[in-house]
């Protein structure tokens, strides 16, 4: 006999308001169904009575964790409609902030799922080192949460000190590398709740289009900042770590070493900074009429802004988002069917869902 | 020949790609949403969204349907009449939850499938968000 359990849209287990109803027999999960839009606010069409500097700070409150990422995409898609390209040293900056964000997000997200394993002196030790990438945050842009980082045509602060943000990334590198990343790959309580629970085999994250961590665990070895390389990326030197298993397990593996990875882009990012202006320094911004898209590789996968622009008009007269985790989401089903009642919490967390970000 | 190179043949059309704006765009036309879909399984492409516009006064709506191969980023636009396409979710699952949200937001119809509610609450109509009409 089976019974419904609805898990939401507010509850315990849950980062952020959205609703699971699960369908179970005895402990084990054999259906579900997800409802979003507890989020909802309208973005796409308050981003259309918003003039050119307003839709940027707009933009960069879609989502509270990769809000630099949401102004970066926004700026890339109006710089295609205005011909402005960023001079390189904002091309940098922008690699700069785009992997510290990357590294806030991991470690918050690693916070979150030791938590959810019961490993909550892991939740601590990752909460303490997102502190830290907070403060370089802060350090560069003055802001711990929405940066204001990016404009058309560039950016808005300099890194007048790339040793000291360098330091301070080795540091965290070095902590990273002597808790966060050996606990999470070696522990036998991370492997006990993690391996085998919540798989997502690679045909069906093809089939469900998923993106980022979740596809790169499935063994699809995809990665925009590799396959079509944006600001400074092109220029370096880093892995796109890839796990076969398609579990939760998997999922954390692939972060991990993103971790790592990240720390890697970091230090080139900051050794090789070139000199230089941080924008294009244009007074008036003109746009041409027509559509311009740009994509990103985020924390959590691919996000894509749409931006449709009339000449001499004051406001877009469209703005479309494509988040990653609207594209991840729905593979949740996947991953919890057949899985035991209790672990629902730790494989939904293990998307590293953003409701903000997919409710828009 | 590359791979992008064979596509407009396999859609039956002679218009070449376009790339402006970050996109290689390509007008399928005659050959319906549902038939592309098909090629570009074949080509184990990525789908990635659609976006929908509406046009101004009585001239419909356009739908950018868009596809990843191997790092590029593919624009195929329709034209839409009237309010009405075909779904293209029992051929590519990861268009289920974008085609719902447009029916929503412009309360466009994909044909040959249900909806569930996505982001409206009790009490919304389809349209009440992104729809000319609605917003005057």
């Amino acid at each position: 006999m089976s019974y419904k359990i609805p898990m939401g849209p507010y509850h315990p287990a849950l980062e952020e308001p959205y609703k699971l109803d699960l369908i179970c027999e005895g402990e084990t999960v054999r259906d579900a169904k997800l409802h979003i839009g507890f989020n909802f606010r309208g973005i796409e069409k308050l981003a259309e009575t918003r003039n050119y500097i307003q839709v940027i700070a707009l933009m960069e409150r879609v989502c509270g964790i990769c809000s630099n990422i949401h102004t970066l995409t926004l700026c890339m898609a109006m710089e295609k409609l205005t011909g402005l390209e960023p001079p390189p040293r904002a091309q940098y900056i922008r690699v700069i902030m785009a992997e510290l964000e990357r590294l806030h997000s991991h470690v918050l997200w690693a916070g979150i799922a030791a938590k959810l394993m019961g490993f909550k002196t892991m939740f601590m030790t990752c909460f303490e080192l997102r502190e830290k990438v907070m403060d370089v945050l802060q350090a560069i842009s003055g802001n711990r949460v929405n940066y204001s980082m990016n404009r058309i045509g560039g950016v808005n602060r300099d890194i007048d000190d790339p040793q000291a943000v360098l330091k301070m990334v080795e540091a965290l590198e070095k902590e990273m590398a002597r808790t966060v990343i050996p606990i999470f790959t070696t522990s036998s309580t991370a492997r006990s709740r993690c391996a085998g629970v919540g798989i997502l085999s690679r045909e069906k994250a093809i089939s469900c289009g998923v993106v980022g961590p979740v596809a790169r665990a499935s063994g699809v070895p995809q990665d925009l900042r590799r396959a079509a390389p944006y600001a400074a990326y092109a220029e370096m030197d880093f892995d796109v770590p890839v796990q076969p298993d398609g579990d939760v397990r998997a999922r954390l593996l692939v972060r991990a070493l993103e971790i790592m990875e990240s720390c890697k882009i970091l230090r080139q990012a900051l050794a090789k900074l070139p000199p230089g202006e941080l924008n294009t320094g244009d007074e008036k911004i003109v746009f041409t009429t027509g559509t311009a898209t740009s994509r990103v590789e985020a924390p959590r996968g691919e996000v894509m802004y749409s931006v449709s622009w009339k000449e001499s008009a004051r406001n877009p007269s469209r703005v479309h988002v494509r988040t990653p985790t609207f594209a991840v989401m729905p593979a949740i089903r996947w991953m919890v069917m057949g899985a035991r009642l209790a672990d629902t919490p730790l494989i939904q967390a293990s998307i590293d869902p953003c409701y903000s970000c997919t409710d828009r | 020949m590359t791979v992008l190179e064979t596509i407009p043949e396999k859609l039956g059309t002679t218009e070449p790609w376009v790339e402006t704006g970050g996109v290689q765009w390509l007008t399928p036309a005659p050959m319906s949403v549902r038939a592309l879909t098909e090629t570009m399984n074949d080509l184990k492409a990525r789908f990635i969204t659609v976006t929908a516009y509406q046009l101004p006064g009585e001239q419909g709506f356009r739908l950018e349907y868009h596809w990843d191969l191997d790092g590029q980023l593919l624009g195929f636009p329709f034209a839409l009449a009237g309010n009405s396409i075909d779904s293209i979710y029992d051929l590519c699952e990861a268009a289920d939850w974008i085609e719902r949200e447009i029916h929503e937001e412009f309360a466009i119809d994909f044909q040959g499938r249900e909806y569930e509610p996505l982001l409206l609450r009790a009490g919304d109509a389809p349209g009440v968000n992104l729809r000319e009409e609605a917003k005057k």
